[in-house]
């Protein structure tokens, strides 16, 4: 499958509720997350299935007590080509311009995902008349991945540059952010809010995710199920939609090494969050009490019901519809929650809403954005 | 005058060897009850080191569990009832973990025994039977030294059952033998060493948040929580023994003064830093203070996640943290009236807590000589 084939329905069109500042106008202090989108892979595989497949290292039944159902499965898209499908949902869906997006931000949790390894088709970048930047390769033309290092030009092969060429952005600068897990996409949206303030030409960044779980290996990881997916997110300079209002990031080192740490890690997990969260909250000016909707990391279910009672927040004010349809979409969650939030009408304008995830690494991250 | 001829059993526990240390300086007998087939001849020894012994001292091997001769050959049946003029009972269990009837059989029989031997002595001046605070169980609220037992609010793990039981026995016989009965709160370690001989629930919930598996413990950051130093209790107890015969219920604990909770664990991370610096590389968050419904959630989760150490780690704290669900202040207005002029009082937590950690931190939790 090339990029090209990879089966996305073609979303409709929906009108932004902003336009994208331009040039000389005046500078905006704030930023937003003003458009949203996802790809999820079609085929979906319940936790009996998985079992059956000797994808669950752990028990069906426990897994499926801490609140998880199915999870969607990437065949052989790769985790670029489910990147390039969210942004072109997000693209054909929200009208945008490609000559707006003055950066992207391709944030990835597995160290897989930010080489060349899923990357699918590292093509020859030789640009013909034919075949001009951005546009997608013949069928066919995938080769096998390229992490072989046979030569030192593989270590300069890049998924972030070649997601731009295949998006046809040019006026877009590239960064690769990654080795934060899960919490990947927060730091995009936290550099994006950053640069566009600090930037007086930077008017929009446009946040991907995109993670494929290597095919083999259990899908149960610290007693959650793991999702493939993306999702790309626009944030734009002065967007009221989803005003970032406040966010921080806890990173401990000391439990860098997820294999061997995993007691530690799940033990340091809620106190880390707690405090995360209230710090969040307190820079913000907020209590809980403000916040209209938590919109989390598809995380047990369990944890959350924790959680909510560590920070006060009472189990209807915390998303947690997808936990059992998507299962946990490593990097992509909490945009796709926010989505699926917004379609479902869970939320309305000027709603507070908290985001929150957690990576490995060992990364803790929050948000509040105003609806 | 008479000679004092002391009967001490569990010389070897935290209590235990405080009070050896310091009747090995007297001018009395002292029979060291200590179990048999144990190597507990050198731990003794180990114990007396560096005192400067005045006492006349043997070590028996028995077994208070073995019935009213303690598991004694008769001859020294028939010397110890012929001489004894003290006895202080500390021996038991101190496990919270064990299956009722085992701790049981070593507290609540071990206990029926000990008052039975003492009914054979006809010399018997006092009996100090050491208990716990904790067999208020799950009351709540102010607990007199007047008061007995749980109150029909139940008990959080089997020792505070057993204790509570062999109270009972030991209350029966205060109308014929002159008893002292001595409630303990929780004995860390001492005051001018910080030095731990036997490491309880309070320790571990130290090692465990050094090594950041106590994500959270259930209680109120303001609730109070009674530690005492091993030496306060060990001049407490010998000064009651020696000046009151007559008897009577005493708390050996910090009363209204104890720290809160949240100053305690304040007090722990503190130290932690202050003695092991590179600790702070770990960046351990402090245990979150949670609500009972909290805890137990918590709890579930790990129990059925399968996760052998935070299971192991859980249940370890489990066994005395629902105490701190059910906040306690132990009166100690009729001990401190007793201990009045003698100069012993229980010295303030903080100020001594800090050692105790490093204590802990340098031995390896008693896996290393310090």
């Amino acid at each position: 499958m090339s990029l090209t084939e990879t089966s996305v329905e073609m979303p409709k069109r929906r009108a932004l509720t902003e336009s994208p500042l331009v040039r000389g106008q005046s500078r905006s202090t704030s930023a937003g997350i003003a458009a949203l989108a996802e790809y999820l892979p079609p085929r979906v595989a319940t936790l009996s299935e998985l079992a059956a497949e000797g994808l669950l290292s752990g028990s069906a039944e426990t897994l499926a007590s801490f609140g998880f159902g199915s999870v969607h499965l990437a065949g052989e898209e790769s985790n670029l080509e489910m990147a390039v499908a969210a942004v072109e949902k997000l693209f054909v869906e929200n009208d945008i311009d490609r000559d707006e997006i003055g950066l992207v931000l391709y944030a990835t949790a597995l160290s897989s995902s930010s080489t060349m390894w899923n990357a699918g088709s590292p093509r020859t970048t030789k640009v013909s008349p034919d075949s001009g930047a951005g546009s997608s390769p013949g069928k066919g033309s995938r080769l096998e991945p390229v992490l072989e290092l046979n030569e030192v030009a593989d270590l300069f092969r890049y998924p972030a540059t070649q997601l731009q060429s295949e998006l046809d952005l040019p006026n877009a600068a590239v960064i690769g952010i990654n080795q934060l897990g899960c919490a990947s996409i927060f730091a995009a949206l936290r550099v994006a809010r950053a640069m566009i303030l600090a930037e007086d030409d930077l008017i929009s960044v446009l946040c991907v995710s995109a993670d494929k779980f290597p095919p083999s290996h259990k899908r149960d990881l610290i007693y959650n199920v793991v999702s493939d997916g993306a999702c790309a997110a626009l944030v734009r300079r002065g967007a009221a939609r989803n005003r970032i209002v406040e966010c921080s990031h806890v990173t401990k080192g000391a439990l860098w090494d997820a294999g061997s740490l995993e007691n530690e890690i799940l033990a340091a997990y809620f106190p880390t969050a707690k405090s995360v969260i209230d710090r969040t909250l307190e820079k913000a000016g907020l209590t809980i009490d403000d916040i209209a909707l938590v919109i989390p990391h598809n995380v047990s279910l369990r944890s959350w019901e924790i959680l909510g009672r560590l920070i006060g927040c009472p189990p209807e004010r915390v998303y947690t519809d997808n936990i059992r349809r998507v299962g946990h979409t490593v990097a992509s969650d909490t945009l796709l929650n926010l989505r699926l939030a917004e379609e479902s009408g869970r939320i309305k304008r000027g709603d507070l809403l908290l985001l929150f995830t957690f990576g490995y690494g060992l990364n803790w991250a929050c948000m509040v954005v105003e609806h | 005058m008479k000679r004092r001829s002391v009967l001490i059993t569990g010389a070897t526990g935290a209590v235990g060897s405080e009070l050896l240390r310091r009747l090995a300086q007297r001018p009395v007998s002292v029979n060291a009850l200590v179990r048999r087939g144990d190597d507990r001849q050198a731990e003794i020894t180990s114990i007396l080191s560096g005192v400067p012994l005045a006492a006349d001292l043997a070590v028996v091997a028995g077994d208070i569990c073995a019935g009213p001769a303690m598991g004694l050959v008769p001859e020294a049946v028939a010397s110890l009832t012929r001489h004894t003029t003290h006895i202080v009972h500390c021996g038991g269990s101190t496990s919270f973990s064990l299956p009722l009837g085992e701790a049981r059989r070593v507290n609540v029989e071990g206990t029926r025994n000990v008052l039975e031997f003492a009914r054979s002595c006809p010399l018997l001046e006092s009996a100090a039977f050491f208990s716990t605070v904790y067999v208020s169980g799950r009351r709540s609220g102010t607990f007199a030294e007047s008061d007995e037992g749980d109150g029909g609010f139940g008990f959080v793990n089997t020792y505070e059952q057993s204790k509570a039981e062999m109270e009972a026995l030991v209350r029966a016989a205060m109308t014929e033998l002159p008893i002292l009965l001595l409630r303990l709160s929780t004995v860390v370690g001492d005051s001018r060493t910080g030095a731990v001989r036997g490491f309880n629930a309070v320790h571990q919930a130290i090692r465990l948040l050094y090594n950041g598996l106590a994500p959270m413990i259930p209680g109120d950051p303001g609730e109070r929580v009674d530690i005492v130093s091993s030496d306060f209790v060990a001049d407490a107890a010998l000064h009651l023994i020696d000046n009151h015969p007559a008897g009577g219920v005493f708390h050996l604990a910090t009363g209204a003064e104890a720290s809160t909770l949240d100053d305690l664990i304040g007090s722990t991370v503190d130290s932690l830093l202050q003695f092991r610096p590179a600790w702070r590389k770990r960046s351990i968050e402090r245990p979150l203070l949670v609500d009972l419904d909290t805890y137990e959630l918590f709890v579930r989760s790990v129990e059925e996640t399968g996760n052998d150490v935070l299971r192991s780690a859980t249940r370890s704290i489990r066994t005395f943290a629902y105490q701190l669900a059910h906040p306690k202040l132990f009166e100690t207005r009729k001990t401190f009236a007793a201990l009045g002029g003698s100069g012993i009082t229980p010295r303030p937590p903080l100020d001594f807590y800090p050692r105790v950690v490093k204590y802990c931190l340098e031995s390896n939790w008693g896996m290393q000589q310090c």
